[in-house]
């Protein structure tokens, strides 16, 4: 425990304060990314998906608040029993209990007809294990390599289970949200390179070696040269290019979509939610969201910034990196720039796993912004 | 952002002296969020590039490659017309069917959706799930179905649940099919149709344009699952209806003719056998019949051979019958009298080539009535002398020989005769007497029609009208040639081929009590085209009632015939069967003349 939380926890915060402490702006563009998720969710999938996404919305926004609640140093003693408890899910996934959906195992049976992806509260409870690891060390000089190779190990296991699982896309989000929290945390630039000239190698290796199967490797170049392939993973990113194309400048309207209402887009209420955005808000809309997504990510790096101390810092940062990777690889997809992963678009896509878990991740970066709030005055 | 006040903290101010490493503050760490962030706004930039670049700059293109993706136009298949006899008796009709089809790629569940079909389509759901079940995107489940079936598949669908994916990639495709109501009935008239729909055979084929109709197109936006996306436009050109095409057969009489024609093949031991029916005066033909023929709903159990209207497509020598036209133009130049005197000898030379009548005989005194009822080649040979080789030659070409018949039946031959300048020194004599040339069975048929009315040919004809997709009615017209014969000359051959029928006469056993009838025989050789030479007969009789006041001429034709070989023989029995149906149908009342009597010889 630092000095600073220290000489915070002393403080009495009045009711003001607290209130002043919640970020509207960060809370605010987040609901409005929700609920446009929920209508275009709705003309997609169809108004029972939407009654179920807005269900989700709800009970999302209760859990973020409890998350928000939480105290900052209980958060940071958690750490370790969350982590474990994630990865105890994350397993179930390979049990009978577990379900597969697109050849990724990353889903667990609930009763009631519920379903929930583990992947999803894994990176969180990576996200506080990693910062709780990173931060530990003597703040002056930056992590030790005994907590990075910590950290690493850490990093290792989730991301393992989620390759193994059939979830690229979920692994390389959480890949990148530990790359982004070792920048941050101040590991020295001579592990960081060495680090992504190691992943590199593998990554080739195992792809000379066979490792990844064939139909994984051309899903991930297919985006190169879409019309190479046009029967299998070609065919999305050229499907989602045209119907994002037809939305032209103001779209063709709620629920009008000829592309999207044709189900020619794939997966279109979760994993192509955004070209239906596209193609019936047209760039308008589609502008809307990445400028809201931008809201998002800029107020979660101003309450990273205003941290008092690493381990605030490091879930902030972990928080934004998340959401900020999760988007990219999402919205790339869409536009046909990155590859074809099966990830979300947090907020917007269809799924309660995945909303109730971005709404956790507001929950922390409201409690980071609160655990900073006395210094703000 | 980099302005904001440095949070201050214990280490930053008083730090002891460096460590090893450079040391590593929240500060210093302020900057690598900041690149972080800055990374972040470059990817958040690009793809607002990339979206300005879709949806503004390349947004047409990509709308275009949307719509083209979804639009779909199909033809939709006209209706094509009826064929019916000329009392509106169906001879070929079409119906519409579905064609139950099936993606297995977008059928989700092919157990259940077998299961449903199954009762629908009269198929067992295990007989129908191995159909549904695969990746080929195009698979019939059951052809020709009933439209009701369709209609069922649809409201199955409306009703049960909008999720439920039962039933989902199962499609139909609308088409009509050829039905022949009658069967064999006028099946070698009216032919058939292939495949595809188009009239392959027959009338089908060369009636096809008339009646096929314009087909229509339905254009519509389609979903990738192949269903109509309800937001889109759907554009409809609606299909104008072939043209129906009543015919100038009578169906009884047609079905007297073929089951006649069908007998005598069988009991003569004939390789085929013909029957025409006309109608004199206006070229109305009422009958046609071949046998054998064939079933036009199963075409492929016959031969191609027997699928043709050989009365139209079968040019072969007239023989006999062809005498009528080499006397009646010595009659009509006024060069004998049926009275004339025409001394016959056994045999005569012509050409530096021996003639012969198809019996041996010393010489007889034949009248010129005498030469056509006893059928005499040398008497013929004589008397056509009289006139001389050209004006003969002019004769066959007005009664038609080698003239097209103008009917919309596909492959109907001209027949042929050799022109003047062609002829060698046998052939003046040769065409005389009806060989050297060839002819139809209708080109004879209409021969004896052009007589039976007075001298003046009209073309034959197997349309009586036609009712086009809106309802107006065009009937069709008798079109006269040019008259080849007066009436009077025309009424003498009338009065001299009734010496053909009934006592004495080469046809006895044609006679129908209460008619008088008049006609010729034909007893040709047949010429083999296989061996290129003359084997067999062609068994023929022609005849016309009422004698007096002809209105229908019935002839049969029969080739090589292996029991019996005389037309009066073969062919007249058939001829007279026919004539009492077609009199009775078309209500021909008895003339009550008496029969014509010409000295069929003189002297002693």
């Amino acid at each position: 425990m630092t000095m600073v939380e220290r000489r915070e926890s002393g403080r009495i915060r009045s009711r003001r304060q607290r209130r002043a402490s919640w970020d509207w702006v960060l809370i605010g563009s987040a609901l409005v990314l929700s609920l446009i998720g929920t209508l275009f969710v709705a003309s997609a999938g169809g108004a029972a998906a939407g009654r179920k996404q807005l269900l989700g919305l709800l009970v999302a926004l209760l859990i973020g608040y409890l998350v928000s609640q939480v105290e900052p140093r209980s958060l940071r003693a958690w750490a370790p029993a969350l982590y474990l408890t994630s990865l105890v899910f994350v397993l179930l996934a390979f049990t009978p209990l577990g379900i597969e959906i697109a050849g990724a195992r990353a889903w667990v049976a609930l009763p009631m007809g519920f379903t929930l992806q583990p992947s999803e509260f894994a990176k969180l409870a990576l996200i506080l294990a990693l910062a709780s690891t990173l931060a530990g060390g003597r703040e002056q000089s930056g992590p030790d390599n005994r907590s990075v190779v910590q950290a690493l190990g850490l990093a290792a296991v989730p991301i393992a289970l989620i390759i193994l699982g059939n979830d690229t896309g979920s692994a390389l989000v959480t890949t990148g949200i530990v790359a982004a929290m070792m920048l941050v945390a101040g590991v020295s630039w001579r592990w960081l390179t060495g680090l992504a000239a190691a992943g590199a190698a593998v990554v080739t290796l195992a792809v000379m070696a066979g490792v990844l199967a064939e139909y994984q490797v051309q899903r991930l170049l297919a985006f190169l040269d879409p019309t190479a392939d046009l029967t299998g993973f070609g065919l999305n990113t050229v499907q989602s290019r045209i119907a994002v194309g037809s939305g032209g400048l103001t779209g063709q309207g709620l629920f009008e979509g000829t592309q999207t209402q044709g189900d020619f887009v794939p997966v279109n209420d979760s994993d192509f939610i955004f070209s239906v955005v596209a193609e019936e808000a047209g760039l308008l809309g589609a502008l809307s969201v990445i400028l809201l997504v931008g809201l998002v990510l800029w107020r979660g790096w101003r309450i990273g910034l205003d941290a008092r101390d690493g381990f605030n810092r490091l879930v902030a940062v972990g928080v934004v990196a998340w959401f900020g990777f999760q988007a990219f690889e999402n919205i790339g997809m869409t536009l046909g720039i990155t590859p074809v992963t099966g990830v979300t678009l947090p907020f917007v896509s269809y799924g309660g796993s995945s909303m109730i878990a971005a709404w956790m991740g507001i929950g922390l970066l409201q409690l980071v912004r609160r655990a900073s709030a006395p210094q703000r005055r | 952002m980099t302005t904001d006040t440095p949070i201050r903290e214990k280490g930053t101010a008083d730090r002891p002296a460096p460590p090893a490493s450079k040391p590593f503050t929240l500060a210093r760490s302020k900057r690598r969020v900041q690149l972080l962030v800055l990374g972040f706004a470059v990817i958040l930039s690009l793809f607002a590039a990339r979206l300005v670049e879709l949806q503004a700059l390349r947004a047409p293109e990509l709308a275009t490659a949307a719509l083209q993706q979804r639009i779909v136009s199909q033809d939709i298949p006209a209706i094509r017309g009826e064929i019916t006899d000329i009392k509106g008796t169906p001879l070929a009709t079409s119906i519409e069917v579905r064609d139950i089809t099936a993606d297995q790629t977008l059928v989700e569940d092919p157990t259940e959706t077998a299961a449903v079909l199954a009762p629908m389509l009269g198929m067992s759901a295990s007989e129908l799930e191995p159909m549904l079940s695969g990746d080929r995107r195009f698979t019939y489940v059951k052809k020709a179905t009933d439209p009701q079936v369709w209609r069922d598949i649809q409201s199955w669908r409306a009703e049960s649940d909008n999720d439920s994916v039962v039933l989902q990639g199962i499609f139909s495709e609308r088409r009509t099919v050829r039905d022949y109501p009658n069967g064999k009935l006028a099946s070698t008239i009216v032919g058939f149709t292939n495949s595809e729909g188009n009239g392959a055979v027959g009338l089908e084929a060369g009636l096809n344009d008339t009646l096929s109709g314009t087909a229509g197109t339905v254009t519509y936006e389609q979903s990738a699952g192949g269903t109509e996306i309800p937001t889109s436009d759907v554009q409809r050109v609606d299909p104008v209806s072939g043209t129906d095409v009543k015919l100038t057969i009578d169906a009884d009489l047609q079905w007297a003719a073929q089951q006649a024609v069908g007998n005598r093949v069988r009991n003569s031991g004939s390789d085929f056998g013909m029957v025409v029916v006309l109608e004199v005066g206006t070229g109305r033909v009422l009958a046609m019949a071949t046998a054998p023929s064939f079933d036009p709903l199963d075409p492929s159990e016959s031969e191609p051979e027997d699928w043709t209207n050989k009365p139209v497509t079968w040019a072969m020598e007239p023989g006999s019958t062809s005498k009528l036209m080499t006397i009646a133009g010595v009659l009509e130049e006024g060069a004998l009298k049926p009275r004339s005197q025409v001394l016959v000898p056994s045999g005569l030379v012509r050409g530096g080539k021996p003639f012969k009548d198809s019996s041996p005989h010393g010489g007889l005194n034949l009248t010129l009535a005498g030469v056509l009822a006893e059928s005499s080649n040398i008497g013929t040979i004589l008397a056509a002398e009289k006139m001389g080789g050209k004006k003969l030659y002019r004769y066959l070409k007005g009664f038609g020989v080698g003239e097209p018949l103008g009917l919309e039946y596909p492959g109907t031959q001209t027949g042929y005769v050799p022109a003047p300048k062609d002829w060698s020194d046998t052939s003046f004599p040769t065409l005389a007497f009806g060989q050297g040339m060839s002819m139809t069975a209708m080109h004879i048929a209409n021969m004896f029609a052009t007589i039976g009315n007075d001298g003046v040919p009209v073309q034959p004809r197997l349309v009586d009208s036609y009712t086009s997709a809106d309802g107006v009615i065009e009937n069709t017209e008798a079109v006269e040639d040019e008259r080849v014969l007066s009436p009077d000359t025309a009424k003498t051959m009338q009065r001299m081929m009734q010496m053909v029928v009934g006592d004495g006469g080469t046809a006895a056993n044609a006679k129908i009590p209460g008619y008088l009838m008049g006609g010729k025989t034909g007893t040709a050789m047949r010429y083999d085209e296989t061996c290129n030479c003359y084997s067999g007969y062609t068994a023929s009789f022609v005849g016309m009632a009422p004698a007096d006041d002809p209105q229908i001429v019935v002839g049969a034709w029969f080739d090589n015939p292996r029991n019996g070989y005389y037309g009066g023989e073969v062919a007249a029995p058939v001829v007279k069967r026919v004539m009492t149906d077609a009199l009775a149908l078309r209500n021909v009342p008895p003339t009550g003349g008496k029969r014509a009597n010409f000295p069929l010889k003189y002297g002693g």
